[in-house]
């Protein structure tokens, strides 16, 4: 059965939840005070059938290259300007918008706008559906995915995205939430998608909370492609492991297994295994021509707010690597943020690759990156 | 008959005696109950004091955090807080480098779903204990629900007679493994507390500073927290938007990536 017919028939069992549904009754009342001597007095605020929520970043971003060994500049300049707004209306209806405007001076000057979500949602009693353009990630991997089927590529050097470029997929999407489970069915199109080889998508997934793992069951299937199944889980262990991991079979095996740790004095380490296997889905994420199964390591630690040095309280610092385990190639990252006041921070991300000319990292054309910036955020 | 008048006589003296030594038992028996301050039953008392910051089952409040080095203010945080129940907290994050994040408290299980991925990222309960104010002080204050009490002593604090509680973590997850706790006499307000780690370092304290009344509730309005690490750092907590809701069940689903 193609499980996009599923989809009218879950509209239809929604529809009917939503007639049946009662309106939300607001239960705040002001009430006079009981006449405690030193306490004043509050009403309580009456509850608002619409809601909005906006935020803007602006990042001035520059990155020199030291050691470039291809013709091109040594110095790549960006202003990134990031827009979003959501509107909802009463706890169903929702509208959500959120854009990218980049002016780039590199090889050439240029300047667009990227669309990075816009999506209408609709929640009706269990029922949940989206429509439009939105980032989800299905996986639990922090610097690699064997998993995330409709997620955003991981990029192992800046896991977090920190310019904040990815975009979302076109998608429609039904969620069922009942008690701790969670069903999904998504279907998405690859025709207004601005990375190549991306195919029309069909996706299943089953998340459920159980004794305190965090465990989804994913399946689907790319037109023209392939079909596909995965798990995932993570587990929070006493008070400061957790671990996480995915196992997933695309024409082969992938798995991912990966952990974090927490010391009392708040750095947090985190380390993932990856071994993906020689397959076009997999290789499409990595720019060098790799032959075989591919073992990879990430270790990264992190302190925010370096609160025990005097003076270092608004800096937050982040150092990692990312290894190729079959050609023992890696890249180092290092980043560092400085805080000022509620709405500024300034960053440097260092990124040093090494290893042989014909290595996974050791043949990344320059010998370091530095990107230094500076950002606005409301 | 002078031998039964005789009987008689010892009868009456036998039961006026025994009257006297049960009166006696009994004025002692008061005289030490007076002597003796009545020990509080800890657990009511922690319950009771638990309603001045969580007045109805299912409610919102907004939270505002500003942080304070050598009493000059610093970055000011803001929150909504939505929670349900003992075990159930959705904070959505407001001030401006935080927009888009959500924090979800089930339990002891924690996620913070970050504003460029929709996935929810597990965090320990380390992890809760980042800041001056954690997110285990914003996300999860019904002590009752995550702490065994007992009756220490009795004692003045912040001008008022209180009540001093020890509570000791039920579980691992806690945000903080031991709390000295003071209470209000009176009516078990809070007044004044004490967080230690499993270590047994204490690392904070806090003060109660204000209460409102919302809708019949004396709620917290301000609360004050002292690191205890940083002598000079603190953090104050206000709050305000207090309101009871009916807030769905899905709204604490940690499968639901759909948050606004």
């Amino acid at each position: 059965m193609n499980p996009l017919h599923l989809i009218p028939a879950i509209f239809l069992a929604a529809a009917t939840q939503l007639a049946a549904q009662e309106m939300p009754v607001d239960s705040a009342s002001s009430q006079s005070s009981t006449g405690q001597g030193a306490i004043s007095q509050d009403a309580t605020p009456p509850e608002s059938h619409r809601d909005t929520r906006y935020s803007l970043a602006v990042i001035d971003d520059a990155t020199f290259y030291s050691d470039l060994q291809a013709p091109l500049p040594q110095v790549q300049n960006q202003v990134l300007v990031e827009p979003s707004l959501t509107l909802r209306y009463k706890p169903r209806w929702s509208f959500s918008t959120s854009l990218i405007g980049v002016a780039d001076r590199y090889t050439d000057n240029f300047s667009q706008i990227r669309v990075k979500e816009a999506y209408a949602g609709l929640s009706a009693g269990d029922f949940d559906f989206m429509a439009g353009r939105r980032i989800v990630r299905w996986a639990t991997g922090y610097a690699f995915t064997a998993a995330g089927v409709l997620d955003p590529p991981r990029i192992p050097t800046n896991p977090t995205d920190r310019l904040n470029l990815n975009e979302g997929r076109d998608m429609l999407k039904a969620d069922y939430v009942h008690g701790p489970h969670a069903f999904t069915l998504a279907w998405s199109t690859a025709a207004l998608a601005p990375e190549p080889n991306v195919h029309d998508t069909t996706a299943f997934r089953y998340n459920v909370l159980v004794r305190g793992f965090d465990t989804s069951l994913i399946a689907g299937h790319d037109r023209g492609g392939d079909s596909f199944e995965a798990l995932t889980f993570t587990r929070v262990l006493g008070e400061a492991f957790e671990i996480h991991g995915e196992a997933a079979w695309r024409e082969h095996e992938a798995v991912l297994i990966g952990g974090k740790y927490t010391t009392a004095s708040g750095i947090t380490v985190i380390g993932e295994f990856f071994s993906p296997p020689d397959i076009p889905y997999f290789r499409d994420a990595t720019p060098y021509p790799l032959t075989g199964r591919q073992h990879y390591l990430y270790i990264g630690a992190r302190k925010n707010r370096l609160r025990e040095v005097p003076h270092w309280k608004e800096w937050d610092l982040a150092v990692s690597a990312v290894s190729n385990l079959n050609d023992l190639s890696y890249t180092a990252v290092i980043d560092a943020t400085r805080r000022f006041g509620n709405y500024f921070s300034s960053y440097v991300h260092l990124e040093v690759p090494a290893g042989t000319s014909k290595s996974e990292y050791g043949a990344t054309p320059y010998s370091a990156a530095t990107s230094i910036g500076l950002r606005f955020q409301l | 008959m002078s031998s039964t008048h005789t009987n008689s006589i010892n009868c009456a003296v036998r039961a006026l005696m025994f009257v006297l030594f049960i009166g006696i038992l009994i004025a002692y028996a008061a005289m030490s109950r007076a002597a003796t301050p009545a020990v509080p039953d800890a657990l009511a008392a922690l319950r009771r004091s638990d309603s001045f910051r969580n007045g109805w089952p299912s409610y919102i409040l907004n939270v505002k955090i500003t942080s304070f080095e050598s009493g000059k203010a610093g970055e000011v945080k803001l929150y909504e807080v939505s929670q349900k129940g003992t075990e159930k907290t959705y904070v959505e994050f407001m001030s401006p480098r935080e927009k888009g994040q959500h924090l979800l408290m089930l339990g002891d299980d924690m996620w913070v779903y970050l504003p460029d991925t929709s996935r929810p990222v597990r965090i320990t309960p380390l992890e809760r204990l980042s800041g001056d104010a954690s997110n285990g002080d914003v996300a999860r204050t019904n002590y009752a629900a995550d702490y065994t009490p007992t009756y220490v002593r009795t004692e003045e604090a912040g001008g008022e007679d209180c009540y001093v509680l020890d509570l000791a973590a039920k579980r691992k997850g806690a945000t903080y493994q031991r709390i000295l706790y003071w209470i209000r006499k009176q009516d078990d307000r809070p007044v004044k507390a004490e967080f230690y780690l499993t270590s047994g370092k204490l690392i904070k304290f806090a003060t109660f500073d204000e209460y409102l009344n919302v809708a019949g509730h004396a709620q917290l309005r301000r609360m004050t927290l002292h690191d205890e690490i940083r002598h000079n750092s603190s953090s104050v907590l206000e709050y305000s938007g207090i309101a009871p809701r009916e807030l769905p069940d899905k709204l604490f689903y940690q499968g639901r990536t759909d948050r606004f």
